[in-house]
């Protein structure tokens, strides 16, 4: 099978019967597993990723699910959001578990919720095994608490940072390290039953720092239990920082990398009065004269995946397989479900822009129409089209 | 901070269209005009995956070493006097390279190879993905931190039109951490790819983006073009390294040769990053004997590429410095698969014109029980940014450092010629 054309490769792989398919799959190297691929039809070419690796399968089945979503789906506004909502709660599929935690995060803690309140995204996230395993408090111990004492476990502070800096209150939202650390204590416990089989959710008192604490001047007294954590939860889904800084971000993504302060306060007061319904905070945006202002209009760049997806929306490209598009986002600088930091990707179009991105924007343009990326069709009337893609009005949005 | 150079480049770019330069004005702009100051260089290139220190530059005098370590440990440089190549080599009596980096001894002897012992990161974290992240944000702790060491490095120049449109080059398909913020950097996947494709669209797309009435992206344009044709006559010309320049196949030896390319065209690259990965050794990591194995191929790949690119800059070493890194160390123990897991403080090299080398720096912890870190790992005596701080002063002229390591002073090692030091292993151990 070494020499020859894919089609030609595969036409000898199918001549072989069923059963000494898979085993030839098994046994032959990744890289002419690749090179059957691309002629392969979809249902061996699920069996080829199959040989590649099981969980390198799930990580596959859910970036060809969002770009499928991304290109194809009628609820668009859904998709923005949902995709809004993972960077903002960012989770980096590449740490250890992860790789297979996060088809569920997305799916049962972060879709159900991008019209609803953020206190029940919040906890939603604050819950997810693939959270407590990514900002590892599903490790953090009291140092007092019986697990602490006899497994010399510690506390852990990284998620209660990130979730006053980054997930709620924002960098300037007025904590203190103090607070950090008390936080840190409130979530003690919060763990995963049996991370690398059932990976659920568990509340284990034994690694609870019962004692009493106090978070942004509010005591917490001692005896709380798993309520600490939802105590703090409250508050914070409550603060007025949080509808700030959330308003804030929200309108980055859909107004202006600098948005207007008014905006941000009007829409910051919804939050606050309709008690974080996210619904009730778009549409304050959505109906207000700065979303309509023409200073809004295409005012922003596209990020890589607004990027390719609206480009083959606009040709009527046919997606067959993703894992050549996933390439190219990779190449763009936005690998899906890859920011490794918890910060998630930039909200500010500006960061999308530096000569790397240009050039691999314009390279994807051209080899788009000309029907050069593996599992992507365009009619060839549109070989003319690969300029208009790469070019600055088609940057914007 | 404006050279002439680089002022002629903008002018006269600014009278015939930036790329639209003829080949011959480029080559005077660019490359031939002598009598410019060269700046200094700062390579830095990143161990992903954790490298293990205690096998790389070997405590061969340290008993506890040899007994902590019972079937992986680098035999000692005396042990083998028939099969030196599966002995450490030794530097100073007490330490040794591991014998797969032979071809570094030389720079070593000349004395521009220094090493700078149980460095790292304070944090404790041992997740790769943690360490990396701390490390090249260069803020151990802090995760929001947005932007990365090499970025905020980088000398401010007015006006900012002013400097090459790759003073800092990374090489990869993307921008890394250390490498990212508010100053123009730029990724450079293959030098020989960096350019539109189709030279009829790259044509259309030039004049499309110097049309176009938003100023970001007529700028990223202007800059995107200016690197593409800067770097169209480096790409286009076939280099050859210099002769006893032997790169080794594979990315580090890629990356590193067109660093040299670069470096050697004048094109104004003031930074530039590469990193390799394969250092994770859970498992085998030492073969049969200590030149073979998995550590042993990385480490031969790592050396050879490190004195291949010495040997190419030639002349224009006096100029470069390099500075090696990896998140966290390994166990100062075996582990039961004859490999090791993941540890604390590691080992840095530093290799330059500039770098007062054939020295191991830093305060040797020891490697007895009371002596390890958590019981387990090498203690670490010397902050990464120490290291780096020093570099990026030195060599790229940057003496406010706060602004490049927020929240930290960093404490010169001595490692370059002309700074003030903290001395070396030497003295800590003769009280020992």
């Amino acid at each position: 099978m070494h020499a020859g054309t894919a089609q030609q490769k595969l036409d000898l792989f199918s001549s072989f019967p069923p059963d000494r398919q898979d085993q030839l799959l098994e046994n032959m190297g990744q890289g002419m597993r690749m090179e059957l691929f691309a002629a392969a039809p979809p249902g061996l070419r699920r069996r080829i990723q199959c040989a590649n690796g099981p969980q390198a399968m799930v990580a596959q089945d859910l970036t060809e699910a969002k770009l499928f979503r991304a290109v194809y789906s009628n609820r668009q506004l859904d998709e923005v959001l949902v995709d809004f909502w993972y960077n903002h709660f960012n989770v980096y599929l590449e740490k250890g578990a992860d790789h297979y935690l996060v088809t569920a995060y997305e799916r049962d803690a972060i879709r159900p919720h991008v019209l609803g309140k953020f206190e029940d995204l919040l906890r939603a996230t604050a819950q997810s095994p693939a959270m407590l395993f990514y900002l590892d408090n599903w490790e953090s111990a009291g140092s007092q608490s019986p697990a602490g004492q006899r497994r010399q476990r510690g506390l852990n502070e990284n998620y209660g940072r990130e979730l006053l800096e980054l997930h709620t209150l924002g960098v300037d939202g007025g904590y203190t390290q103090k607070d950090v650390t008390e936080v840190a204590r409130c979530f003690t416990g919060w763990t995963i039953r049996q991370p690398q089989r059932v990976a659920e959710f568990e509340f284990n008192p034994r690694m609870h720092d019962d004692g009493d604490k106090t978070v942004l001047g509010v005591r917490i007294p001692a005896g709380g239990g798993i309520g600490d954590g939802f105590q703090v939860l409250h508050l914070l889904a409550q603060h007025p920082s949080t509808a700030h800084f959330i308003s804030r971000k929200l309108a980055m993504r859909f107004v202006a990398d600098d948005p207007p302060e008014t905006l941000v306060k009007r829409m910051a007061a919804t939050f606050l009065k309709k008690d974080g319904d996210l619904r009730a905070v778009l549409k304050t945006m959505f109906d207000s004269p700065e979303f309509w202002s023409r200073r809004a209009y295409r005012s922003k760049i596209k990020s890589p995946l607004e990027m390719v997806a609206s480009s083959l929306r606009v040709l009527n490209a046919q997606v067959d397989f993703t894992f050549g598009l996933n390439n190219q986002l990779t190449q763009l600088g936005e690998p899906l479900y890859r920011k490794a930091e918890p910060t998630g990707y930039s909200n500010s179009g500006q960061e999308w822009l530096n000569s790397a991105g240009l050039l691999a924007r314009m390279n994807f343009s051209v080899a788009l129409v000309n029907n050069k990326l593996p599992g992507v069709k365009v009619d060839s009337a549109h070989s003319a089209e690969g300029v208009t893609l790469g070019s600055p009005d088609f940057q914007k949005k | 901070m404006t050279t002439r150079r680089f002022f002629l480049r903008n002018s006269a770019l600014a009278m015939v269209g930036a790329g639209t330069a003829p080949l011959w004005l480029q080559r005077v702009l660019y490359a031939a005009d002598a009598p410019s100051p060269r700046k200094k260089i700062l390579v830095a290139i990143f161990q992903r995956g954790a490298a293990d220190g205690l096998n790389i530059v070997v405590p061969h005098a340290e008993k506890r070493y040899y007994e902590m370590r019972p079937t992986i440990a680098v035999p000692r440089p005396s042990q083998m006097p028939d099969r030196r190549e599966d002995a450490a080599i030794d530097l100073d009596g007490f330490f040794g390279l591991h014998p797969a980096l032979a071809p570094l001894k030389p720079i070593w002897d000349d004395g521009h190879l220094a090493i700078v012992h149980a460095a790292g990161s304070p944090d404790p974290t041992r997740s790769h993905f943690d360490a990396q992240d701390f490390m090249e944000s260069a803020t151990p702790g802090l995760k929001a931190t947005a932007d990365g060491w090499m970025n905020r490095a980088l000398p401010h120049a007015e006006p900012a039109a002013t400097v090459s449109p790759v003073r800092a080059v990374a090489m990869g398909p993307v921008l890394p951490r250390a490498m990212r913020g508010a100053n123009p950097a730029v990724a450079v996947q293959n030098l020989s790819d960096f350019q539109v494709r189709n030279a009829e669209a790259s044509g259309a797309f030039q004049a499309l983006y110097a049309d176009s009435q938003d100023p970001l992206l007529h700028a990223a344009g202007r800059e995107t073009f200016e690197a593409v044709s800067l770097l169209q006559s480096v790409r286009k010309r076939p280099y050859e390294p210099a002769a006893d320049a032997n790169y080794p196949r594979g990315h580090l030896g890629d990356c590193l040769r067109q660093i040299a390319q670069l470096i050697k065209a004048d094109v104004g690259v003031e930074m530039a990053f590469a990193d390799v990965g394969g250092w994770d050794h859970h498992v085998n990591e030492v073969g049969a004997r200590a030149s073979e194995g998995q550590l042993a191929m990385r480490l031969a790949d790592f050396g050879q590429a490190l004195a291949a690119f010495w040997l190419d800059l030639g002349d224009l070493r006096h100029a470069a410095a390099v500075v090696t890194m990896s998140e966290f160390g390994r166990t100062a123990r075996e582990n039961g698969d004859r490999g090791t897991d993941h540890g604390h403080a590691n080992c840095m090299f530093a290799m330059g014109g500039g770098v007062r080398g054939g020295k191991v720096y830093g305060e040797w912890p020891g490697l007895e029980p009371e002596q390890l870190y958590e019981a387990r790992d090498l203690a670490l005596t010397t902050d990464f940014r120490d290291v780096l701080g020093e570099l990026v002063r030195g060599q790229l002229g940057i003496r406010d450092l706060s602004r490049v390591f927020p929240g930290y002073a960093p404490k010169p090692c001595g490692i370059l010629r002309g700074s003030p030091g903290n001395g070396s292993h030497a003295e800590a151990r003769a009280s020992t």
